[in-house]
């Protein structure tokens, strides 16, 4: 069994050691990519990169029938392209999904399939990229968001309550009703894509100042969704404009209830702009490999982790006590978790409100706001164990289903 | 928790279940832009289904070591009820009336059905039930946007519009099911408090409309409030399922008053009460035996010596006393905050300003109405 395990180990390892050098190698094309559909012939100039994503399960959400849908969610494969024309460039993504979710119904329990992109707004230092739940304190990220809605309409319809009555409680008819009919139509908002800016769960706030512009599309065909995203290299808050920079990605199945941390979520991806030199010039090295004992580094994680984070079946330490590690190994870079053992308040992960779990508060706050990480500081271990307990960390994912 | 807590009282044995305070609310609230199947107002018939089908059982709320429990999200179509309508328009043309939808559901679809055999002990009383307005909320608690919040001046629990995602968390962290989720803005939305309404010293629209005059509001640290009495001094009015763990801020007088029951023979038997006091111990807890007790020892009180504090309180005289929501302390709330002056959601309705230039029903002759 021991030697099985060891084996599987070495494979999750080797695994996660060929994914650490994926890059998606975005091609330079002739003409403008600032509008791309996911149907464009453009997108034949580049070819596809696969690129994992995990289930996130860093908090446990209070959705009992969701929970229930998600508790065996394994990791999906998706593939993606990337174009740029020296301005604007292009993402696309395309992942299998056998449900089809439009939330366009007058219902209160349909949810909609969905895609993101997320980038680090700093990342020229690949050791402190932002957390991969959507940023940190202090390490913002750039996250485009699109939802497969029918109609949706803004709360308070820009203040004028006759076009948001109810046709059945209007009192004209025909024509006249039809007209009305239209007019409130027409005020809809049938395309929901949004930008948002955000350091970290429940900090995310939506870019409306127009100083973020994305264009996003989805199309389902043949039990695949492709989602593109096409955005200027360089704009508020963001610059992309240099030969290699980090990327991640998320998918919702709104069929299986996803919403909000309830996604599949991918780590940082090298994007390089292939063809692009000068000016910016950096090499980011993600995921970095780490020679480190498996086996040693489970025994480390089992004597110094378990008390309050738990992992696959490793369940020893009380419910929302800390973020599950179930699938850190996936969406978690190796940068990222050394920095954690040696600094845990480098990154805090806000996790759950304040009030929803009150003996399990991630991290201490005081009266500035400022935030400590209840973890201890794990930087007593000497080299070798931490190399060996974050090569076992990387082998902390789901399988591929 | 907020510097204050404005609280509301409700009489149960004044409530006749006309559903007043369900259509004031309604055509304040609720009758447009999605939120049409919502009730932020209900009143619902115990024993019973209540609204949404079986809230009482849909999870939600925290335990007793203070962790939010998961819970689920109704539906509208099974649990709610589709608002369903008629064909008006095409009885002209000589079709049959019928419902826009087979209705399968609604609001009050087992109204007055109760439970036990008439006539000997069958019995029910109506539920009015609001957003409890919590000191701990569910829907707070489990919005993993930071999108709902409590406000200081009143402790009021607001949905910020421009958070919200339309994640619906909050729908399954409410044990009372009291938060919607609004499928034309694919935002959630609750009850308000009428805060345009109270911030201008205006009772919430349900209680302003109640003809049995059951509902008294005010400030739970004002002692000299009639809400603070019936609370804190007589302890007769009770939160409801204060075992969910949220902390309810609308209290209620346990029906004390219900007519005996009949034996075999259709004979009054002496002394019986229709109500069982363990399916109202279920919804107030323990603390409806002592407050029943205090109700009817205030009632022979009277009947002896002509006076109680209490009966008078629940007789309910006037508005002016059941209502303690004072303006100014909004307006000095306000100026001490540095908030600017709010905009009203919907100012048809503020004060009967605007309601001469309604156009509700015809844009282009208001006058006419």
């Amino acid at each position: 069994m021991k030697r099985f395990l060891k084996i599987t180990m070495i494979v999750c390892l080797l695994s996660s050691l060929l994914l650490a050098n994926e890059t998606i190698k975005a091609m330079k094309v002739p003409g403008n990519v600032s509008d791309i559909s996911p149907t464009s012939k453009a997108w034949l100039s580049a070819t596809y990169q696969n690129v994992i994503l995990y289930p996130q399960t860093t908090i446990k959400t209070n959705d009992r029938d969701a929970n229930e849908l998600n508790i065996n969610n394994g990791a999906k494969k998706v593939r993606v392209k990337a174009i740029y024309d020296g301005k604007n460039i292009s993402f696309l993504i395309k992942w299998k999904d056998s449900t089809q979710s439009i939330q366009d119904t007058y219902s209160s329990t349909v949810y909609a399939d969905g895609f993101a992109m997320q980038f680090p707004v700093e990342y020229k230092n690949v050791d402190r990229l932002p957390y991969i739940g959507m940023g940190s304190k202090g390490r913002a990220v750039i996250i485009h968001l699109q939802k497969a809605t029918g109609d949706i309409y803004e709360p308070n319809g820009g203040d004028d309550v006759y076009y948001q009555i109810n046709e059945d409680n209007q009192n004209v008819f025909e024509e006249e009703l039809q007209k009305y009919i239209d007019e409130v139509k027409s005020r809809a908002i049938n395309d929901y894509q949004r930008v948002f800016i955000s350091e970290g769960f429940r900090s995310m706030t939506q870019i409306k100042d127009n100083s973020t512009i994305g264009k996003m599309q989805m199309i389902y065909k043949n039990g695949y969704w492709r989602g593109s995203l096409s955005r200027p290299l360089k704009a508020e808050y963001l610059n992309l404009n240099s030969s290699v920079f980090p990327i991640a990605f998320a998918v919702w199945d709104g069929d299986k209830k996803n919403r909000a941390g309830l996604k599949l979520l991918s780590s940082w991806i090298k994007v390089n702009l292939v063809g692009k030199s000068g000016e910016n010039k950096i090499a980011i090295d993600l995921n970095s490999e780490v020679k480190g004992d498996v086996v040693n580094g489970a025994k480390i994680a089992q004597n110094n982790c378990t008390a309050c984070h738990r992992y696959k079946d490793i369940d020893m330490a009380p419910d929302y006590m800390a973020p599950n590690l179930t699938n850190i190994g996936g969406y978690a870079t190796t940068e990222y978790l050394m920095e954690s053992i040696i600094d845990p308040n480098a990154v805090i992960v806000p996790g759950y409100n304040r009030n929803a779990h009150k003996n399990f508060y991630w991290y201490e706050l005081d009266e500035d706001g400022v935030r400590t990480s209840i973890m201890p500081s794990y930087d007593w271990l000497d080299k070798k164990s931490r190399e060996d307990l974050v090569a076992f960390l990387k082998t902390l994912k789901a399988e591929v289903k | 928790m907020s510097s204050r807590q404005l609280a509301m009282v409700m009489d149960l044995n004044k409530c006749i279940g006309c559903q007043t305070c369900t259509v004031a609310c309604k055509t304040q609230w609720t009758n447009r832009n999605g939120r049409e199947y919502m009730y932020w107002n209900n009143v619902e018939t115990f024993p019973g289904s209540g609204y949404p089908k079986k809230w009482q059982e849909s999870g939600g709320g925290f335990d007793a070591a203070g962790d939010l429990k998961p819970g689920i999200i109704p539906t509208i179509e099974s649990d709610y009820g589709v608002p369903w309508d008629y064909n008006y328009e095409e009885l002209a043309k000589g079709l049959e009336f019928s419902p826009s939808i087979e209705p399968t559901w609604g609001p009050n679809w087992d109204e007055d059905e109760g439970a036990g055999n008439f006539p000997e002990d069958n019995y029910f009383f109506y539920i009015p039930r609001i957003c409890n307005h919590c000191s701990n909320p569910g829907c707070l608690s489990a919005c993993p946007r930071d999108a709902v919040f409590k406000r200081d001046q009143d402790g009021v629990v607001l949905v910020d519009l421009d958070r919200c995602q339309g994640y619906r968390y909050c729908i399954a962290g409410c044990p009372y099911k009291k938060i919607y989720f609004n499928p034309k803005i694919s935002k959630s939305e609750k009850c308000i408090l009428c805060f345009p309404r109270i911030e201008q010293g205006l009772p919430p629209a349900c209680a302003q409309q109640c003809v049995g005059r059951i509902r008294f509001v005010g400030f739970l640290d004002d002692e000299d409030s009639q809400v603070y009495k019936l609370v804190h001094k007589y302890k007769v009015a009770l939160p409801l399922r204060s075992d969910y763990g949220t902390e309810p801020n609308v209290y209620y007088v346990p029906p004390t008053e219900a007519p005996p029951k009949f034996d075999a023979n259709g004979k009054i038997i002496e002394d019986s009460t229709r109500i069982p006091i363990v399916e109202l111990e279920k919804l107030f807890g323990e603390e409806v035996r002592g407050a029943i007790k205090t109700v009817k020892d205030e009632i022979k009180k009277r009947k002896e010596t002509g006076e109680s504090e209490l009966m008078d309180l629940l007789i309910a005289y006037n508005h002016d006393d059941m209502f303690r929501l004072d303006n100014d302390y909004y307006q000095d709330y306000a100026k001490k905050s540095k908030l600017s002056p709010f905009k009203l959601i919907d100012t048809r309705y503020s004060s009967g300003k605007n309601s001469k230039s309604m156009k509700f029903f015809n844009p282009s002759s208001s006058e006419a109405y």
